[in-house]
């Protein structure tokens, strides 16, 4: 856990309010047919509203989004998000969304007050998912906001929900042993 | 500052003195519910990771409520590694086909879930044990993580409270007001709140209207709009009636006169007719006049939201010495299995039975995706189920209308949605003892 990347540089990609999880981040066929497999969700990421996306990006950019961002509790989107090596920083997310984002293991923030003010498409961002340093190199704006909490850090640098029931259970196994 | 109910409760779950809404805590829950659908994945998972013990076998209960007739070869294959699974872990509380019913449901009302519990359940309509006074959280998938370890990383919610005033009209159910709640509670609503993963309290000395059943069916329509739980305080009169059935001791837990409630609201209960939600969501309910007159094909009371006794006694009141419609199928499924015997014994089956109404085994029944009386491409329902989006009860060019049980039992004898206000034997019932 502590050689994980907590802090991503890249290109911003800016969102408005209210992007719904099926049918923007990613088609509705892949949320209904429960997929999880990242090679076959990574070509359809916000492919109904952006087609191409996946192409232009890179490890280490940043989905800067307003408002209620990915309705729902399904984890799709931010599969193939955390397996492009994206961060992703919100105004706000319904609960469960960012629930499922952690547990996707997604660097993830949400909270951030108007955050979609001080970006554009396309501008060269600096974030630090564990201490919520927020710079904004092209415009020369820094910001704090709210970290990803302590104890969901273990969860995402473990790789989601499932990497860290696996970690959990070795750690168990070999203390019996 | 002292602590909401739920802070509460949470609190004691967690070996905390106290807590406050946005604190993340590791709670202990007193029992954990799986339903039946997520049994095999689950299994699957654990087995996969080398997990073959859960954290304490003896706290889980498994119920089998979505897929109660097998209506598929898959769900058959189902249930065999439900089976295994149970057996595998050492299960013993597992509620199989025709034993418990729908496990929002049958869990409390057989005393399992006690007024102060915490417990988790995969489920989000866990919110029902709110009716009686303790907190369920939903876990979905993560429910692997509460089997093999028996906690959960938990976000402690924010409570809004809301005071209910006013007098329930005849004619309007409980599940009107619930579904007045969402959509006046939903994102953008009119109270101008936002109730995701809040939990919403009720209070006010209204509720006495409301029976542990009527408390019920106002717990199911706010979790569509998000709200993460509702609370409502047990009265006395309440906890006499759960006395009764309780299979352990409780104490029941009430929020602190200075807790800090995110925001403070009144619904004047008094104004509110029959409402419908429209297709898409429960919390995008309207006045039945918006509909009324629409023809049916299809109409279903139960689910988790409307299958207590009592809604099947408002069933029964307009059904009786009345025929279901002609080009109409009426399916009535019993939340439990104990409804279902009752129904039987107070002459109930018999009047749906006469009416030409289809009961169903208990459990969610076609509100699980249609996977037992479903709905066809061009066909308009109009049901108790918990929730309606596109698709839900079968193909997705069907309009799938939410009310109460008065109302679609209404509009199964008419054929059409109707208002219950024009059944004169509804209206007369509820003046002589509201329900």
């Amino acid at each position: 856990m502590n050689d994980f990347k907590w802090c991503l540089t890249g290109r911003c990609y800016r969102l408005g309010h209210d992007v719904p999880h099926a049918g923007a981040v990613i088609p509705v066929r892949f949320v209904a047919g429960r997929n999880v497999n990242p090679e076959e969700l990574i070509p359809y990421l916000f492919h109904e509203i952006d087609p191409g996306f996946h192409e232009g990006a890179q490890a280490g950019d940043i989905i800067v989004t307003g408002r209620n961002f990915g309705m729902g509790p399904k984890m799709n989107g931010y599969i193939a998000m955390q397996a492009l090596g994206l961060g992703l920083v919100c105004e706000s997310m319904p609960f469960l969304a960012y629930r499922a984002a952690v547990g996707c293991g997604l660097r993830v923030l949400t909270d951030c007050a108007d955050v979609t003010k001080y970006v554009e498409t396309g501008d060269e961002l600096e974030v630090d998912f564990s201490t919520g340093d927020f710079i904004n190199h092209s415009r020369g704006l820094r910001r704090q906001f709210s970290p990803l909490p302590e104890t969901l850090r273990e969860i995402v640098a473990l790789g989601g929900n499932a990497g860290w029931l696996k970690h959990w259970w070795e750690t168990r196994r070999k203390e019996a042993s | 500052m002292g602590m909401t109910a739920v802070e509460k409760i949470l609190a004691e779950a967690s070996g905390a003195a106290s807590l406050k809404a946005g604190e993340i805590v590791y709670p202990e829950p007193q029992i954990v519910v799986v339903h039946d659908f997520l049994i095999p994945p689950s299994k699957r998972e654990l087995d996969a990771l080398g997990i073959t013990r859960l954290f304490d076998p003896d706290r889980v209960i498994i119920v089998t409520d979505h897929a109660v007739l097998y209506s598929s070869r898959q769900e058959a294959a189902f249930g065999k590694i439900i089976r295994q699974a149970v057996a595998d872990w050492g299960i013993k509380q597992f509620y199989d086909v025709g034993q418990g019913g729908h496990g929002h449901i049958f869990l409390a009302e057989r005393g399992i879930v006690r007024p102060g519990m915490f417990l988790f359940d995969n489920d989000r309509h866990c919110t029902n044990h709110g009716a009686y006074g303790a907190f369920a959280l939903r876990t979905g998938a993560e429910i692997t993580r509460v089997l093999a370890t028996g906690t959960l990383w938990t976000m402690v919610p924010k409570t809004i409270r809301m005071a209910i005033t006013g007098t329930l009209q005849p004619g309007v159910f409980a599940r009107d007001i619930g579904l007045r709640m969402a959509t006046d509670l939903r994102y953008g609503g009119a109270c101008g709140v936002d109730i995701d993963y809040r939990v919403l309290e009720l209070t006010g000395s209204a509720l006495e209207q409301f029976s542990l059943d009527a408390r019920v069916a106002l717990c199911s329509s706010p979790t569509e709009a998000r709200a993460v739980g509702v609370f409502i305080p047990p009265s006395e009169e309440m906890l006499t009636e759960i006395r009764a059935a309780a299979r352990g001791p409780f104490m029941p837990v009430y929020s602190d006169p200075d807790a800090a409630f995110e925001a403070e609201l009144e619904m004047d209960i008094s104004g509110i007719g029959p409402q419908v939600a429209l297709t898409g969501a429960s919390d995008k309910g309207v006045d039945i006049s918006h509909i009324e007159g629409t023809p049916i094909h299809h109409a279903f009371i139960g689910s988790c939201g409307s299958g207590k006794y009592e809604d099947l006694v408002i069933a029964a009141a307009v059904l009786k010495g009345n025929r279901v419609a002609p080009g109409v199928r009426f399916f009535i499924t019993p939340g439990t299995e104990d409804t279902t015997k009752r129904l039987h014994e107070e002459g109930l089956s018999e009047i749906f039975h006469a009416a030409g109404a289809i009961l169903l085994p208990a459990g969610c029944g076609p509100c699980f995706m249609g996977n037992m009386a479903p709905v066809y491409e061009g066909e308009v329902s109009v049901s108790t189920a918990s929730t309606n989006p596109l698709g839900r009860m079968g193909e997705k060019g069907c309009e799938l209308f939410l009310a109460s049980p008065a109302t679609v039992a209404a509009s199964a004898v008419s054929g059409r949605v109707t208002d219950p206000r024009s059944i004169d034997a509804l209206v007369k019932k509820t003046e002589e003892e509201p329900l």
